[in-house]
């Protein structure tokens, strides 16, 4: 396993140079000038020529490649181009408030979807089954954007239930604000997540081996949670684990109207202002993370299946 | 893998059951007793800003948000008169208005004594001194260094003698020299400083009431290095705590600042709106303020609304609900205490011809067709609430050069007139006219915006091909003169007729802020003869003639002067809408037991 993970490891190197080369051609072909970004609207030729000398853009391209290259290996991003900052702190300090949102809401929608999920497997084409999907069909139906608006104005202005907006560093502080973006999250990732999970369940119910366990007498719930869950978690740890690098970044609509202040916002800010050395690092890490956690994917999927062997 | 069967084995459906309801009820335990209150009875002033500000650097502060927050810890030698309208300037570091040569090119500041610094690390023992002339002199400097990121060296490229060579001479240097002599700035003593100017420019004066030119410590630079940004030490009215950027700025007042009054003379209407109640007291009045980011405008509202903020622009959705038909404030509003105000600023909407692209260089028929199929009543309407003042040329409004009762000729909406003026141009009918590259940012109304005037133009037979992309994207385009036509604002630096024109001047054309490439001798010559005389009635004449004179030249469609609608809190004392607020926050004031009577009303 040790050998295994070593060479999937060794990917990240061919991964991050591929991802380099991409975020530098699209920034230097296709992006916005920063320094005319920058500059704004009283920019002169001269000066844009200055600031972009300021900034080493007017170097040759393979001089700025390298450095893009030396930054993603050796994981010093420097300061933004925009707010001076220095973006390891940048990253650090958006995390938290990114995590406290996405991460109590995550695990709970996952685990409660996954739960739903089995009985109204077990309750196959039955009304419960019925009605279940066709709560999740009308969930998916509406707009996140309506169901913020809608929830912000009716659950904390009219009814006065949670904050409307803003944040508190720190344990319990912030949570008088996370928990309305949270119930949105959740409501958002009932119906996906449900109708997935439910469609995974299908496909192990019909399987020789959940007629075997029903045949030694064993009780539905058991069969239920012991065979058939356990069997189709395997498809669950994919979709699961794959989404936790994103739960970092934050969700942007939800930060941006609650004002949560995470790295979703960070990453629109940089985007807004060609700040490239923070788009550089969030690509780079974005990359590092899903290789990290695909490799960690394969691990679990070793643990909960015997019949995976990793070589 | 035993471990997994435990855990399975271990579950049953009294435990998932459990488990599931743990979850839910955990939710909701922390909902109604976590909500926090208001807090009454204390002076803190509740602003909301839209975006994370840049920092505290004063040579970056090329944006409102960063501008407005350095005016609270920073200040400059002088700023506008808070009151007074038409704009006046101000003394402020400076102890009154500078000696000034009778040519035109010396100005000499006496500085304010007693002037502190905020007590910071970066002075020995941690207490900051007092402000003097080298400062000033040291912050200029810092404006010009080539080594720094300045953004705002236009405001003094090539106007103080030797401060272009010098900074020539330190760009092939490894370390700028801040000591080495220029022969247009000079320390006369501690208190008194002197500007020689390269030739005349009257708009100096503006240049250092702007929040590139505030004061600023070098210990704190060179202390705090690539980190100057983050760490403001100035001689404000307002000390900044810990802060996150993205999140929320905490200012306390400087206990140690000097003496200033809020003013005791202003608009005739001033006294009446209660705007002079306060005058002679000591600045700030607040002791606190806090600065909140909030990105969207429907939590910026329902914020207003609990009273968690003091003043806000009334977000363009929500305008029918807050202002009447009759253009007064919903009585539903005012029976809680909140006031309305409209606001008019000190800019310009327009559409920008590309003037070097070879369809419309030569043709001014096909201009004066286009502007006069544009409804701008029917705009005004759809999108600016019927409140903003239809633009006749670029100068606004409150801008002396600007004539109430002009009316372009060639901007008055009329479709037949827009025929003629099209067949005129060799495209009767629009025939043989190609379609016309459009651009527009997103914007909160950009591709409605964008619809209505492709809608308007095809009244005529002109085809527009819609593009609405990113402002960043925008801004490059015009940069490189890749925009045939597109829509923009032009925004006051600072209330001088020049400071609009320019935006016409040839040799401004892009990159430069003159985006549409408009360059016209007979403009040219009017606006180089008039940017350069002190104020007096013959320049008024002459910034007029060119306004009139490039309006009927039409490089641009003339949209709007803006007209926001400002609500504000009954408690809320002194506000003053200004389109130049850098330095306004220390005469806000809050009323406490206001307050306390009004918020109840407001649950």
């Amino acid at each position: 396993m040790i050998l295994y993970s070593f060479r999937r490891l060794l990917y990240l190197i061919p991964l991050l140079l591929g991802v380099c080369l991409f975020i530098f051609i699209v920034f230097n072909v296709v992006a916005t000038d920063p320094a005319v970004i920058m500059l704004g609207k009283n920019a002169t030729a001269k000066q844009i020529n200055e600031v972009r000398e300021q900034m080493g853009l007017n170097r040759p391209w393979i001089v700025q490649y390298f450095d893009v290259v030396k930054s993603a290996f050796t994981m010093n991003f420097g300061r933004s181009w925009y707010t001076k900052q220095d973006i390891t702190e940048m990253i650090m300090r958006g995390a938290g408030p990114s995590l406290s949102v996405t991460l109590p809401a995550f695990v709970f929608s996952t685990i409660f979807s996954l739960l739903v999920s089995l009985v109204v497997a077990y309750y196959r084409g039955g009304k419960i089954d019925l009605l279940v999907r066709s709560i999740c069909v009308g969930l998916v139906s509406i707009s996140s954007l309506a169901y913020i608006l809608l929830f912000q104005y009716l659950l904390a202005f009219k009814w006065g239930l949670f904050e409307i907006s803003g944040y508190e560093f720190g344990f319990p502080h912030f949570l008088p604000y996370i928990i309305l973006p949270c119930i949105i999250w959740i409501i958002l990732s009932l119906g996906p997540d449900i109708r997935y999970f439910r469609t995974i369940v299908l496909d192990e119910l019909y399987q020789d081996y959940v007629r075997t366990a029903r045949a030694k007498g064993l009780s539905e719930i058991k069969v239920m949670i012991k065979h058939v869950l356990r069997n189709a978690l395997i498809p669950v740890i994919t979709y699961v684990v794959i989404q936790i690098p994103f739960l970092i970044l934050g969700a942007l609509l939800l930060e941006s109207f609650f004002s949560i202040p995470g790295l979703g916002g960070t990453v629109l800010t940089a985007v807004n202002n060609s700040d490239f050395p923070v788009i550089k690092a969030f690509t780079i890490l974005s990359a590092i993370a899903y290789i990290l956690f695909n490799l960690i994917t394969d691990l679990l999927y070793a643990a909960v299946d015997p019949r995976v062997k990793l070589e | 893998m035993s471990q997994v069967n435990v855990l399975f084995n271990a579950l049953s459906r009294k435990s998932v059951l459990a488990l599931s309801w743990i979850c839910v009820l955990s939710l909701f335990l922390f909902s109604s007793s976590c909500t926090k209150k208001n807090e009454v009875g204390e002076n803190v002033l509740k602003i909301r800003v839209p975006i994370e500000f840049k920092g505290f650097d004063p040579i970056e502060a090329n944006d409102l948000y960063s501008s407005d927050e350095i005016g609270r810890v920073y200040e400059a030698l002088l700023e506008q008169h808070y009151l007074k309208r038409p704009f006046e300037l101000k003394p402020n570091l400076a102890e009154a208005m500078p000696e000034v040569s009778t040519d035109g090119l010396t100005y000499t500041f006496k500085l304010k004594k007693g002037v502190m610094f905020h007590d910071d690390k970066c002075f020995p023992n941690g207490a900051g001194r007092e402000l003097v002339a080298k400062d000033v002199e040291y912050s200029l400097r810092r404006l010009a260094d080539p080594k720094l990121p300045s953004l705002g060296f236009w405001i003094i490229d090539g106007k103080i003698k030797g401060l272009n060579e010098w900074r020539d001479k330190s760009k092939s240097k490894d370390k700028t020299d801040y000591d080495e002599a220029i022969e247009g700035i000079k320390v006369v003593d501690s208190h008194t400083i002197q500007f020689v100017l390269t030739g005349p420019f009257p708009q100096f004066l503006y240049a250092l009431s702007m929040p590139f030119s505030v004061i600023v410590a070098r210990e704190a630079v060179e202390h705090y290095k690539e980190n100057f940004m983050n760490h403001p030490v100035g001689t404000g009215p307002f000390l900044t705590g810990e802060y996150v950027r993205s999140n929320k700025l905490i200012y306390t007042r400087n206990p140690k600042y000097r003496d200033e009054f809020y003013p005791s003379e202003g608009e005739e209407s001033d006294k009446a709106s209660g705007l002079l109640a306060d005058a002679g007291k000591k600045l700030p009045i607040v002791d606190k303020i806090e600065v909140s980011v909030i990105v969207e405008d429907q939590p910026a509202w329902l914020n207003f609304l609990r009273g968690e903020i003091d003043f806000l622009p009334v977000p363009k959705d929500e305008f029918t609900n807050v202002v009447t038909s009759e253009g007064v404030l919903n009585p539903k509003l005012a029976d809680k205490g909140i006031l309305g105000q409209k606001a008019q600023g000190l800019d310009v909407i327009y559409t920008a011809f590309n003037m070097e692209d070879p369809l419309f260089k030569n043709n001014l028929n096909l201009r004066i067709a286009m502007s006069m199929a544009y409804d701008i009543a029917k705009m005004n309407h759809l999108f600016w609430n019927n409140l903003s003042i239809p633009a006749q040329s670029v100068v606004p409004p409150g801008v002396s050069g600007y004539d109430p009762n002009y009316k372009n000729p060639y901007r008055q909406y009329d479709v037949a007139k827009a025929k003629e003026y099209l067949a005129k141009a060799g495209y009767p009918d629009g025939k043989g006219l190609p379609e016309i590259e459009y651009y527009i940012s997103h914007g909160t109304s950009g591709r409605q915006e964008g619809e209505a005037f492709q809608g308007m133009m095809k009244a005529i037979n002109v085809n527009i091909k819609l593009n609405v992309i990113p402002w960043t994207e925008l801004q490059n385009l015009v940069s490189n003169k890749r925009a045939q036509m597109y829509t923009m604002s032009w925004a006051a630096d600072y209330p001088e007729a020049e400071n609009f024109l320019k935006i016409l001047y040839g040799p401004n054309k892009a990159p430069g802020s003159n985006g549409g490439n408009f360059d016209d001798p007979n403009f040219n010559k009017q606006f180089e003869i008039a940017s350069v005389m002190q104020d007096t009635p013959e320049r008024t004449a002459l910034y007029d003639k060119a306004n009139k004179y490039a309006g009927e030249q039409l490089p641009l469609i003339f949209q709007f002067h803006r007209v926001r609608y400002i609500v504000q809190q009954g408690w809320m004392r002194n506000y003053k809408f200004s389109e130049f607020t850098t330095f306004n926050s220390k005469y806000y004031g809050i009323d406490a037991a206001k307050k306390s009577e009004l918020l109840p009303k407001l649950k």
